[in-house]
C-alpha cells in the first residue's frame, strides 16, 4: 500500500465494492454451493449436508481470492454472481425433481 | 489491482492480516493456553488433590448426590474425571413446564467422598477455553466474531503461501540480526514450517461452528426443521418422553461396563440421564473424546434407566461424519498424550508468533518511511498503540489472572469474576499506558512488567499456598510444577525481550537500519 | 516418536544441503547437480521412511498426527540451528542417522 497524500475516491469505491463482492457474494456462493451439494450428492440427507458446509468454505475462499485478482470491481460481480445464478438454478432443479 | 496475481494477494494478504491480526492474536495465544486448560485449572485450584481416577466409585458417588439433591430433575449429567482432569462435575435440569427450558446446575464433587468440593472458585483454564472462542462477547456474537476472524485467517493464510515466491528455495532461510529481513524471515519461518498445524487449525475452527454460521444446507434440506437434522446427525438425543409413572433407577455403574464392553475397553467421558425418577428413564453413555482422533459425537450407548435393557448403540459414523469428526477432533487435541500436548502448545505459539511478527512487520514498513520526516501518522499510530496493547498487554493481562487467582481471598464469593475483571481490567490499563507513553519506552516497560510478573509466579504460588515447586516436584504433581516453571520461563524470555528493546534503543539507528531492532514477542 | 524424529530431521538437513545458498554456507563449496540430486532424493525418502515407525508404533490416524508433529518440530528445529551453530545441525543430523539403528531396534 503506497501511503501516498491521498488515495482516490475512485480507487476507493473499487476497493470497497471488491471487499463486499467478496465478504456478502462469497457468503452467498458458498452457501448455494453448500445447498447445492447436498441435494445433489448421493448420500443420506444429513451426510450430503453436512458435506456441503464442510467444503462451502473452499468456495468462500475462491470467490474471496477471485474478487481481488480480477482486474476490476465490475468482474469481482460478476465472476460471484454468474456462479451464484447457475448453482441457483442447479439447486432449484433439484429441489423441483425431489418433489413430486 | 492491476499489478498482477501475486501482488494483489500480497495486498490481501496485508490488509486482512492487519485488521484482523489484533483478534486473532488474543485467540491463538488464549487457545494454545487452552491445550494446558486442565493444568491451569489445577494450579488454580490447589486445593484440590489429584487422586487416582476410579471410574465406578465416581458414578456411584455423583449418582448417590444427584439422588439425595436432584431426584426430581429432567435430566441429570455426570461427568467423569480423566487423568487430565480430577474434577467430578454433576449438572442437573430443573423439571419445568413442557417447551421451557429449565435451569441448569452444575455443581463439581470430590470423586472419593462424593461431597461438594471445597476449592476456590475459580474459572481456571476455562477461561482462556471459552474466551477464545467466545471473547468474553454474549451468545451467539462472539462465535460470529471468531468464525468470521477464522475465515481471514483461511483467507490470510492462502494469500501468503500464493504469495510467498521462494516458499522452496527459501524454506530453511532464516537470517537473525538484520533488521526487518530478519523479522521477515521469522514470519515466513513460523508460517510455513508449521502449516500443516495453521491450515489444520484454521479450516477446523470453521468446521466447529458450520452448523451456526453456514445453515443453508440444512434449513433447503430439512425445510428449515433443524431440529430433525440433528436428531438423524445424533440418534442418541432423541429420547424417550416421560411416562408419568415413577420408577427406581438402576444403579449405573454396571450400566458404565456394559458401554465400555461395547468400545472394547474405552473410556467414558460422561452419562446423560433423561427422567430419572420416571419408569421411562433413559440412561445415555457418551464415550471419552480423547480415546480417538476422529471424535466421534454420537458415540453413545442407551440404557433404560429402569430395566437395564440395552435400548441402542450407535452405528459407525459415516464419511462425511468422520471427517467433520477428524477436524473438530485434530482441533481439540483431546487425544493427545503429555508430549504430543506439548507440541501441539509449541505450533500453537508458533502461529501467535507467524500473527504477531506480522503486525510488527506491517508496522517496520511504514515506519521506514516516516523515520526520515519524525512525523508519525495517525494510522499508524494508532497500530502502534494497538500492537503493544494486543501483544504485551495481553500477556500482563494473563500474568495478572494468575495473580489475582492466589491474591484474592479462597473464600470471597465473587472471586471467579474479579479474576476476570481484573484480567480486562490490566488489559484495559495496558492499552492505556500504551496511548501515554513513547513507542519505545512503553514495549521496554510492559516487557519488563510482563517479566517480572511472570518470574514471580512461582514465588507468589510459595508465598500463597503450600504447593510450591519443592513441593510439587516431590510429590511428582507435574501440572503443578510444570505451571510454575513455565511461567519462569516465559518470564525469562520476556525479560530477554524487554533487555533486547533496551539495548538496541540505546544505539543510534544509522540511516539504512532506520529501526532499530525491535525483538518483542514470541518469535524466536 | 524418537525413530521419526531422527529421520525428519536427517531427512531435512539433506533437503536443506541440496539447495544453493545453504551448501554453501554449511560445506562451503557448491554441490554438483549429482551430489544435489542425491541429497534431494535421499532427503525426500528419509522423510517418507519417517512415517513408518510413527504409523507402527500407534496406528495410522494417531500415528499420521505423531509424524505430522515430529515432521514439523524438526524442522523448527533446524532452521533455529541454522543461523546460530550450523556445525552442530550438521553433527546432529549424522549422529541422528547413525543413532536410528539403534533407536529402531529399541522401539520395533
Amino acid at each position: 500500500m503506497k501511503s501516498k497524500a491521498s488515495l482516490p475516491l475512485s480507487y476507493r469505491l473499487g476497493v470497497t465494492s471488491r471487499l463486499l463482492a467478496a465478504v456478502v457474494g462469497g457468503y452467498v456462493l458458498a452457501s448455494l454451493a453448500s445447498v447445492c451439494l447436498s441435494f445433489w450428492l448421493p448420500l443420506s440427507r444429513a451426510d450430503a449436508v453436512v458435506s456441503g458446509m464442510l467444503s462451502s468454505f473452499v468456495f468462500y475462499l475462491l470467490a474471496v481470492i477471485w474478487c481481488f485478482a480480477c482486474r476490476s470491481a465490475a468482474r469481482a460481480w460478476f465472476g460471484v454472481l454468474v456462479p451464484c445464478a447457475i448453482l441457483a438454478t442447479l439447486a432449484g432443479l433439484a429441489y423441483w425433481m425431489g418433489r413430486p | 489491482m492491476k499489478e498482477g496475481f501475486r501482488q494483489a494477494m500480497a495486498w490481501l494478504h496485508t490488509w486482512a492480516g492487519l485488521i484482523f491480526g489484533w483478534l486473532l492474536f488474543a485467540i491463538f495465544l488464549t487457545g494454545t493456553l487452552s491445550y494446558f486448560k486442565g493444568e491451569i485449572t489445577h494450579w488454580m485450584q490447589p486445593e484440590v488433590p489429584a487422586h487416582a481416577v476410579d471410574d465406578a466409585r465416581s458414578v456411584a458417588v455423583a449418582q448417590r448426590y444427584l439422588e439425595q439433591h436432584a431426584p426430581t430433575a429432567a435430566r441429570w449429567f455426570i461427568g467423569l474425571p480423566d487423568s487430565r482432569d480430577p474434577g467430578l462435575s454433576v449438572m442437573w435440569q430443573d423439571k419445568i413446564d413442557p417447551g421451557r427450558r429449565g435451569n441448569f446446575i452444575e455443581k463439581m464433587l470430590d470423586p472419593v467422598s462424593g461431597e461438594q468440593l471445597q476449592a476456590r472458585e475459580t474459572m481456571g483454564g476455562e477461561f482462556f477455553y471459552r474466551f477464545h472462542f467466545q471473547l468474553q462477547m454474549p451468545h451467539p456474537w462472539g462465535r460470529w466474531l471468531s468464525t468470521i476472524a477464522a475465515m481471514v485467517m483461511f483467507v490470510a493464510l492462502i494469500t501468503g503461501i500464493i504469495t510467498h515466491k521462494k516458499i522452496f528455495k527459501d524454506f530453511f532461510t532464516f537470517r537473525p540480526r538484520k533488521g526487518q529481513r530478519s523479522w521477515l524471515d521469522g514470519h515466513n519461518a513460523v508460517g510455513v514450517l508449521v502449516l500443516p498445524f495453521h491450515l489444520m487449525i484454521t479450516y477446523s475452527s470453521l468446521v466447529i461452528f458450520m452448523t451456526m454460521v453456514m445453515p443453508a444446507s440444512i434449513i433447503a434440506s430439512y425445510d428449515g426443521d433443524t431440529r430433525a437434522f440433528f436428531n438423524e446427525l445424533f440418534p442418541a438425543t432423541d429420547n424417550a418422553p416421560a411416562l408419568g409413572q415413577p420408577g427406581k433407577l438402576l444403579p449405573l455403574a454396571p450400566l458404565v461396563e456394559q458401554a465400555r464392553a461395547q468400545w472394547d475397553g474405552g473410556h467414558v467421558g460422561r452419562l446423560a440421564v433423561n427422567n430419572p425418577g420416571d419408569v421411562n428413564a433413559s440412561v445415555n453413555v457418551s464415550r471419552a473424546g480423547s480415546d480417538r482422533v476422529v471424535h466421534d459425537f454420537g458415540s453413545t450407548v442407551s440404557f433404560n434407566g429402569n430395566t437395564g435393557q440395552l435400548l441402542r448403540v450407535s452405528a459407525e459414523q459415516s464419511l462425511p461424519m468422520a471427517i467433520g469428526g477428524s477436524f473438530y477432533g485434530l482441533h481439540m487435541g483431546h487425544f493427545a498424550g503429555p508430549l504430543l500436548r506439548w507440541l501441539y502448545f509449541i505450533c500453537g505459539l508458533a502461529g501467535t508468533a507467524m500473527i504477531g511478527t506480522g503486525l510488527v512487520i506491517w508496522l517496520g514498513k511504514r515506519q521506514l518511511k516516516h523515520a526520515k520526516t519524525g512525523v508519525m501518522p495517525f494510522e499508524l499510530r494508532l497500530v502502534e498503540v494497538l500492537n503493544l496493547a494486543s501483544m504485551s498487554g495481553l500477556l500482563i493481562a494473563i500474568a495478572v489472572f494468575f495473580w489475582a487467582n492466589r491474591l484474592l481471598p479462597a473464600t470471597f464469593a465473587e472471586r471467579s469474576d474479579w479474576e476476570v475483571q481484573s484480567f480486562f481490567i490490566a488489559w484495559g490499563l495496558t492499552l492505556l499506558h500504551a496511548m501515554l507513553r513513547r513507542c519505545r519506552r512503553a514495549w521496554i516497560e510492559q516487557l519488563g512488567l510482563g517479566a517480572v510478573l511472570f518470574m514471580a509466579v512461582p514465588l507468589l504460588n510459595a508465598l500463597t499456598t503450600s504447593e510450591h515447586l519443592g513441593v510439587s516436584l516431590a510429590k511428582g504433581d507435574w501440572a503443578m510444577a510444570g505451571f510454575d516453571l513455565t511461567c519462569l520461563g516465559s518470564g525469562l524470555f520476556l525479560a530477554w525481550a524487554a533487555w533486547k528493546m533496551q539495548h538496541r534503543s540505546a544505539v543510534q539507528p544509522r540511516a539504512e537500519r532506520a529501526r532499530p531492532l525491535t525483538l518483542k514477542g514470541e518469535v524466536h | 516418536m524418537l525413530l521419526a524424529l531422527l529421520l525428519c530431521y536427517a531427512g531435512f538437513v539433506a533437503l536443506c544441503l541440496s539447495l544453493d545458498r545453504h551448501h554453501g554456507e554449511l560445506l562451503h563449496s557448491k554441490p554438483s547437480p549429482r551430489r544435489r540430486l542425491g541429497l534431494r532424493v535421499g532427503g525426500w525418502l528419509l522423510l517418507a521412511l519417517s512415517i513408518w515407525p510413527a504409523v507402527h508404533m500407534a496406528g495410522w490416524s494417531r500415528g499420521l498426527v505423531d509424524w505430522c508433529a515430529v515432521l514439523m518440530l524438526s524442522g523448527l528445529l533446524l532452521v533455529l540451528l541454522l543461523p546460530y551453530r550450523p556445525r552442530l545441525a550438521l553433527i546432529l543430523a549424522g549422529v541422528g542417522l547413525l543413532a536410528s539403528p539403534v533407536a529402531a531396534f529399541a522401539t520395533l
